[in-house]
């Protein structure tokens, strides 16, 4: 009675997946040790990602404030010191970082208001900012702003001018185009950048991606290469056991499944990991040589967020990508010859 | 202990014809395994015809290709040329998807080393090939404690290898072995590594499946014991047969025994 030989069935990957957790369980030592390589490298990754943003941030920060001592210096060498005076503001449109960085500044220096016309600005106190009609503003004010983005109004200038302590109007851009007044003196407080500054600027700029791009190169290397052994590893140590459930009639297919559940696994855990520690590290590190406030302040928790999903995304396909390798070698062995093995 | 007659035969099928109906057949097997540019001629054409219900032992020298030929006619390995039928199925024929199948319902596997897998318990152990069999996992448990009980392991089925002596770990790789009531059992040295009281009660299970379920018993062996239970044995020899005796036929006291 010769029986038809039939197709193995298809398990479902629960099954494997049962399989996986059960020899996770059993082998955490070793499961850690592997884990290890993906956590140190996505560390790497991570921490060159956010040490770069955290120094992005902090030399943003500080080019700022020098940007914002300029201006007010600048400022004060046309009207005298600022504090305890009124200040009128024409608000054109949104402000930018910068501005509303002056609006805190002369805060700091104790400006006893702004009279504000236009858009409110999003950060400032209430109290110190004080809603005023365009046509009232300046009026007992030392002098008066244009901030924002737009253009200055073209009229209307003889009134706001004759309200003014000091008849000094300062724009913060260029772009404001204000126009001619012969009886006032009006002052641009964006810095005027020369063409070799710029030429300079742009060539640190060129400098810094470049080093950087690098860098983050380097510890994607660093991280494949890790968690290609840490996987490698996890393979070979195995190829007995492997030999053993193709005996026993495991397809080559529920094999694979096996290694690569295993190491998307492995990858996510030790990713999410490997950020966590990565940030803390940066973190960490930069604040010894920057000061913890200014670290904090110059994490954004937006790109935190990418930095962190980019890492955790390709802690996961690096390390599925290193399965690949170790997971048809084990797939397509042939039974007899993985029992020979003796690792 | 007292075996349920009932639960054995739904276990194994009995086949009417149990007796002279070749289960497998080699013929003129040949394998060569290439290590650079040096070849080894591991078998140098085996032919034999292998009867259902049959115990059977091969013997021979380590080196003389015994080992080669139980992975050919247990499907793990394919001849470098020769067929090799099993169940009058030419497995050259069959896909890896059939050769799974094969050797997960068809075969069962004693290895001289037993092979547990050491992450797992005595009875995952023996469950493992009815789930790769697309057995569920109830009816699986139900089985395997049945089997266990069976070889007299009834009473640790959650113990890891690693916690077991090693006439159990070989008495957990039988009840592995019948997970699938498989129609043939091959067994590489199976009693080698245990002391001689267990490897005497291994004979005797291997002798009760045989008589009682018609299982076809292939091993490997050197163990007299074993020897003279079986119904036939062969000598191999730098990968020929040199000889086929029934155990009557041989004077086990000669020095080819040693």
């Amino acid at each position: 009675m010769p029986s038809s030989i039939q197709n193995q069935v298809r398990l479902p990957l629960s099954v494997a997946f049962g399989i996986v957790m059960q020899g996770i369980r059993i082998r955490m030592g070793r499961a850690i040790v592997t884990l290890m390589g993906v956590v140190l490298g996505i560390a790497f990754l991570m921490s060159i990602l956010t040490g770069q943003s955290i120094r992005q941030g902090v030399s943003r920060e500080a080019e700022m404030r020098a940007e914002g001592n300029r201006m007010l210096s600048f400022l004060t060498a046309e009207i005298g010191p600022v504090e305890g005076r009124t200040l009128g503001v024409i608000a054109l449109g949104p402000l930018n970082d910068m501005e509303l960085r002056l609006v805190g500044e002369l805060r700091n220096r104790r400006v006893a208001r702004l009279q504000w016309a236009g858009p409110p600005p999003t950060r400032a106190a209430a109290g110190f900012v004080q809603p005023a009609g365009d046509a009232s503003v300046g009026q007992g004010a030392a002098a008066l702003f244009v901030m924002g983005e737009g253009t200055a109004p073209g009229t209307g200038w003889e009134a706001r001018l004759a309200g003014l302590e000091q008849k000094v109007v300062a724009v913060t851009r260029h772009a404001q185009g204000l126009p001619e007044m012969p009886k006032a003196v009006t002052i641009c407080l964006e810095r005027e950048w020369q063409p070799d500054e710029v030429h300079a600027r742009n060539i640190a700029a060129m400098r810094l991606r470049f080093r950087t791009g690098w860098i983050i190169v380097i510890s994607l290397l660093v991280t494949v290469i890790g968690i290609c052994n840490a996987m490698l590893m996890s393979v070979t140590e195995r190829f007995r056991e492997i030999g053993t459930m193709k005996c026993l009639g495991a397809l080559s297919q529920f094999i694979r499944e096996v290694f690569f559940i295993e190491a998307c696994l492995m990858g996510f855990v030790g990713s999410l990991a490997g950020c966590l520690f990565g940030i803390l590290f940066a973190a960490a590190t930069y604040s010894v040589s920057f000061g913890v406030g200014l670290v904090l302040a110059s994490l954004s928790p937006g790109t935190l967020l990418v930095h962190g999903a980019v890492s955790l995304g390709a802690g996961v396909i690096l390390a599925v990508v290193a399965a690949i390798y170790p997971a048809s070698v084990a797939s397509r062995m042939v039974p007899a010859a993985a029992l020979r093995s003796t690792i | 202990m007292p075996l349920d007659q009932q639960k054995l035969n739904a276990l194994f099928p009995a086949s009417e014809e149990a007796g002279r109906r070749c289960i497998i057949r080699a013929v003129d097997v040949r394998k060569v395994y290439r290590m650079g540019k040096v070849e080894t001629h591991a078998l140098r054409g085996v032919t034999v015809d292998i009867y259902e219900g049959e115990y059977l032992s091969i013997m021979g020298p380590s080196g003389s290709g015994k080992s080669t030929l139980f992975n050919m006619i247990g499907g793990l390995a394919k001849p470098t040329s020769g067929k090799v039928y099993i169940d009058q199925v030419d497995i050259a024929h069959l896909d890896h998807n059939e050769l799974a199948w094969l050797r997960c319902r068809k075969i069962g596997y004693v290895f001289q080393n037993y092979n547990l897998i050491q992450v797992m318990t005595c009875l995952e152990n023996v469950m493992l090939p009815m789930s790769f069999a697309g057995l569920d996992s109830e009816e699986a448990r139900d089985k395997a404690m049945y089997i266990l009980k069976l070889v007299g392991l009834g009473h640790r089925p959650l113990h890891k290898p690693a916690e077991l002596s090693g006439g159990q770990q070989q008495r957990c790789a039988l009840a592995r072995s019948l997970a699938n009531s498989p129609d043939i059992i091959l067994a590489d040295e199976p009693t080698a590594n245990l002391d001689m009281h267990t490897g005497e009660e291994m004979i005797e299970l291997f002798a009760m499946l045989r008589d009682e379920l018609g299982v076809t018993i292939i091993s490997a062996t050197h163990d007299l014991k074993m020897l003279k239970r079986s119904d036939r044995i062969l000598w191999i020899e730098d990968g020929h047969i040199v000889r086929a005796a029934k155990p009557s036929e041989v004077d086990f006291g000669s020095g080819e025994f040693h």
